[in-house]
């Protein structure tokens, strides 16, 4: 069974956000939730939350240990970053589509306030 | 917070700890710093921590699944639907707030009152000891046939004998079997109480125990010649002395003796009672060792750290061989003394062992009462929703969906309630720890620890399947067609289950109250007993007569002359007296004795001694039977006199007068015939209690205390009014005399007598509380059963009623149908009674487990109860207008 097929429906919000999150580039746990942070107008998933949908999504194939950076920043060496796999981005190719799709339904529906066609 | 939270994870999977813990701790620590003041803050932390608790349930959950097969779907809909369940069981017990909360507080009830019980049996049997390789550690104890003695301390001699002869013992150490009082006189001039114990140098060592700060006891400590030294407990520190580092080498006074601080110990360490406050070693003497009180005086509880790899069991029959050695050696002390061990847990907790099953088999009860309770409330419930369940049916929910969703709905109330229970236990923990009346060795502080926590789960766990399981599938059963059918006919809604479990609870009832009614007979004989003396306008204040000062005898006994005479100047004394030790005091000595030309096999075991002055008598209203009393001839190079108490006179001198007669404690005295060893017994006075007021008086003898002196007395006194009031004038008295006189203990003999039924009163509170809630409980399913007839059957009442029958006779009639359940409860529970009320003999006094009284008073309070509580209901029933109870359907 390929891993992917485990994704077959979509993945859930969190998971999505997180994916996004990954993206462009690693990050650690706390740099995931900041990135989420601003993109929700601040709310923010519990760290338990958080660390519930990394060790699902690690299982899943959809995210990775990824190398930590040789910045200062990161100086402290228990922070572990994460990255997105092949997979993980598939999956968050796949949602992206599938969420530009309802967006573009919602606009021809006239939902998006000012931007119809 | 951040503790709360490392707990709370450290319940997760061990790979899912092992992979994520440090960072995960790491990201909420950042988050806590970014962490807003106020209320939003509060939020925070409160989604932080539902959020860590979801996470280990759904790791626990989801670690049923392997990793990465299965799919998704299936899990997140079963997650889903549980979801589900649980709001749609909270909305629904929402609408429904009478039941839920009577169910809640019910299920709290017993599992609080099982919450309490489990922790302080959790302190005492399960918790690890404070100790290195405890499992290495045992107690060592003395028995003796002919003294009745089975787990008796031990006398010092023969524990040096064992340490060095038994090869087993890696290493022996051993404590006081008392706590002393002493007076600590702070830098201001204030005096405080503090309890201290004496220990041997190395029994630390044994333990196994570091100290918190500085050092441990020296093994050669033992043997000071001064005991300069102590170390306090890690309370003491923190109370007195601020939690100060700088206390040690500091010296403490009192009165006349100095000791310097060596060491403080760790926190929670309280050895062998948690009120132990400081340690100091023995300050024996080498000579002792030769001398024959060392091995006849018996006040050390020995504990030996057994060498890696030996059993208990070899190590006891190397001990046996050894004790066989001494018992020859010395005959006239260890003829018949035989000596055991058993693992140390299990010696310090002997004493609370049997209290605690007793409260462990109540609490049970009560438990299962409240579930029975539950479960009733619950099928009445379900008959009132016959018509929602048929609906669910008919629109397509399968049986085992509805099934669970009132499994579910009884899992919240019994989580609930769980919840609810560990708060509440945990407050009674509390109020078990401060009365602290089971002679609690309180080796461990009672906690709450994971092991409580899982405790509580199960309780609720089980306890939601006992009540939820049955009705549920009775409510879930049955067609549409039937369910429909059952709602115009009477007794729908699982009549005869409930009538089984009415009858249940009736009979569990029954069993508690019985158990408290015992107690309290029991009880109130105790509390009728006559202590001997009198407990009213009496008071002891201990004191100390310091050697320095003081060197010898005369100037002691001049100084107890000059303070009997300042006493009984003083107004509001009437009286003052001097004794060793009060009786029902916890402290008592005792000896062997042989009269004048008495076979030398023929011996007297176990009498009291209480060397006193006339005084004692008089102010504890003792009085003389014959002979006479103490007077001022029997000065201290008189001839030496005692007083005994009746029973030694009827025990050892039955039909011939004792007075006159001399005694020795000496086995060997009439083989050498010594002036010196004899005491002429000048009179016979009444008994008083020594020991408890469950134990008959044993032979006593009172030494004059001129002639048997000591420095350590109490000095008791008869006031005119409160005896409390007389205290000023006590301490004044004795500060004229000698500014510089520690006082230990103060005591009202009405208290003294009260503290000694201290354990009793305690069991009695205890189940009386359990007694009274089961009867309550019981009451409310009567009334409930009641109640449910009543409604289901309001046509019926309508119709007989409308056909002329009277209100009355429909009343008598439903509540006779409702007592005759009752009446089949009761007399299982009366049967049960009769078979399980064994348990409390040990408890009982002056009365059998079976007396036929109690049993009889609480059949009849229970039976007046039920009849009320079914009563009520029926009377509410049939005062409807019978036309409108027809229309109601």
């Amino acid at each position: 069974m390929a891993p992917a097929d485990g994704y077959s429906a979509p993945p859930t919000p969190l998971t999505f956000q997180i994916l996004l999150a990954l993206a462009d580039g690693n990050r650690h746990g706390y740099g995931i939730i900041k990135e989420i942070e601003g993109r929700s107008a601040g709310s923010a998933p519990s760290t338990g939350a958080l660390y519930l949908a990394l060790q699902r999504m690690e299982g899943d194939g959809l995210i990775e240990d990824a190398p930590t950076p040789d910045t200062s920043e990161s100086a402290d060496s228990r922070r572990r970053y994460y990255g997105i796999t092949r997979n993980g981005r598939e999956v968050a190719e796949r949602e992206s589509a599938r969420l530009a799709d309802l967006v573009l339904a919602a606009r021809n529906k006239n939902l998006l306030a000012g931007t119809g066609p | 917070m951040r503790r709360l939270y490392q707990w709370i994870l450290s319940l997760a999977p061990e790979d899912f700890r092992e992979r994520y813990r440090h960072e995960f701790m790491d990201v909420h620590a950042q988050r806590a710093r970014d962490r807003r003041p106020g209320l939003r803050g509060v939020g925070f932390d409160i989604r932080e921590i539902i959020g860590a608790v979801g996470l280990v349930l759904r790791l626990h959950v989801g670690g049923l699944r392997v990793h990465g097969k299965g799919s998704r779907e299936g899990r997140t809909s079963m997650m889903e639907t549980l979801v589900q369940d649980v709001r749609f069981a909270v909305r629904s017990l929402r609408r429904n707030p009478g039941f839920a909360a009577t169910a809640v507080l019910v299920l709290a009830l017993g599992i609080g009152a099982n919450t309490a019980i489990f922790s302080a049996a959790n302190a005492f049997f399960f918790r690890p000891l404070p100790f290195a390789e405890a499992d290495r550690l045992v107690s060592l104890f003395e028995s003796n046939p002919e003294f009745g003695w089975t787990h008796e301390n031990s006398a010092p001699a023969n524990v040096f004998d064992w340490e060095e002869q038994v090869e087993a013992f890696e290493d022996v150490g051993t404590y006081a079997s008392f706590t002393e009082e002493i007076t600590w006189i702070s830098d201001e001039g204030d005096p405080t109480i503090f309890s201290l114990t004496s220990v041997s140098g190395d029994l630390f060592d044994v333990l196994g125990v570091r100290p918190h700060l500085g050092r441990i006891f020296h093994p050669d400590e033992t043997w000071a010649p001064d005991d300069g030294v102590v170390v306090l407990s890690h309370a003491l520190w923190t109370r007195e002395f601020g939690a100060d580092p700088g206390v040690i080498g500091r010296t403490l006074s009192f009165g006349e003796e100095t000791v310097e601080i060596v060491g403080v110990m760790p926190r929670g360490f309280t050895f062998p009672t948690d009120r132990t406050e400081l340690w100091k070693p023995w300050g024996w003497q080498k000579a002792y060792l030769d001398q024959v009180w060392f091995r006849r005086a018996h006040w050390v509880f020995p504990v030996a750290r057994l060498t890696p790899d030996v059993t208990p069991e070899e190590a006891n029959a190397q001990l046996q061989v050894v004790v066989q050695r001494l018992s020859a050696e010395y005959p006239e002390t260890n003829r018949v003394m035989g000596a055991g061990l058993m693992p140390v847990r299990d010696f310090l907790t002997m004493d609370v062992r049997t209290p605690l099953l007793l409260l462990g088999g109540a609490v049970g009860i009560l438990l299962l009462l409240a579930c029975v309770n539950v479960a009733n409330l619950v099928l009445i419930r379900g008959a009132g929703r016959t018509s929602e369940v048929a609906l669910r049916h008919a629109l397509g929910a399968g049986r085992g969906r509805v099934l669970r969703l009132m499994l579910t709905e009884s899992f919240v109330l019994a989580g609930t309630g769980g919840l609810l229970g560990l708060a509440g236990g945990w407050a009674g923990v509390r109020m078990i720890q401060r009365f602290s009346p089971l002679g609690i060795t309180g080796l461990t502080e009672l906690t709450l620890d994971a092991r409580v926590v899982l405790f509580v789960v199960g309780v609720s766990v089980l306890s939601g399947t006992l009540f939820g399981v049955l009705p549920a599938l009775r409510s879930s059963s049955g067609g549409v067609r039937a369910r429909l059918q059952a709602r115009g006919q009477s007794g729908a809604g699982g009549g005869r289950l409930v009538n089984v479990l009415v009858g249940a609870e009736v009979a569990l009832a029954l069993l508690l109250v019985v158990g408290a009614g015992l107690l309290v007979r029991s009880f109130w004989i105790l509390r009728d007993v006559h202590p001997g003396f009198t407990t009213e306008g009496t008071m002891a204040v201990k004191f100390e007569v310091p050697e320095a000062r003081y060197e010898n005898r005369d100037q002691v006994l001049a100084f107890y002359d000059r303070l009997i005479e300042a006493l009984e100047a003083r107004p509001g004394i009437s009286k003052a007296g001097l004794v060793a030790q009060l009786p029902l005091n916890g402290f008592n000595w005792s000896s062997q004795f042989q009269a004048e030309g008495w076979p030398p096999d023929r011996v007297g075991f176990e009498i009291q001694h209480r060397p006193a002055d006339e005084g004692y008598f008089e102010v504890m209203g003792i009085p003389l039977r014959s002979g006479r009393m103490f007077g001022p001839a029997d000065r201290a190079d008189a001839t030496r006199v005692v007083l005994i108490n009746e029973t030694l006179a009827e025990t050892y001198f039955p039909g011939e007068d004792p007075v006159g007669q001399r005694i020795a404690y000496d086995r060997a005295a009439n083989e050498n015939p010594d002036d010196n060893s004899w005491w002429e017994i000048v009179g016979v006075v009444a008994d008083q209690y020594q020991e408890s007021l469950a134990e008959a008086p044993k032979p006593e003898v009172f030494e004059n205390g001129n002639q048997n002196w000591g420095r350590e007395r109490f000095v008791v006194v008869r006031t005119d009014g409160e005896p409390l009031a007389a205290l000023p004038a006590v301490r004044s008295a004795l500060m004229e005399l000698d500014p510089l006189i520690p006082i230990s203990e103060v005591k009202e003999m009405r208290q003294v007598w009260s503290d000694s039924l201290s354990r009793e009163r305690f069991l009695l509170m205890l189940l009386s509380v359990f007694g009274v809630v089961a009867l309550m409980l019981s009451a409310v399913g009567v009334y409930g059963v009641t109640a449910q007839a009543a409604r289901t059957r309001t046509r019926e009442i309508g119709i007989r009623m409308a056909l002329g029958a009277e209100a009355g006779a429909v009343v008598r009639l439903m509540v006779r149908q409702s007592l005759s359940v009752v009446g089949v409860g009761l007399t299982i529970g009366v049967v049960g009674a009769l078979l399980g009320s064994r348990a409390l003999t040990r408890f009982l006094y002056g009365i059998e487990p079976r007396d036929p009284g109690t049993i009889t008073a609480v059949v009849a309070l229970l039976g007046v109860v039920a009849a009320i509580a079914s009563y009520l209901p029926a009377r509410r029933a049939t005062a409807v207008d019978p036309v409108s109870s027809l229309r109601s359907e």
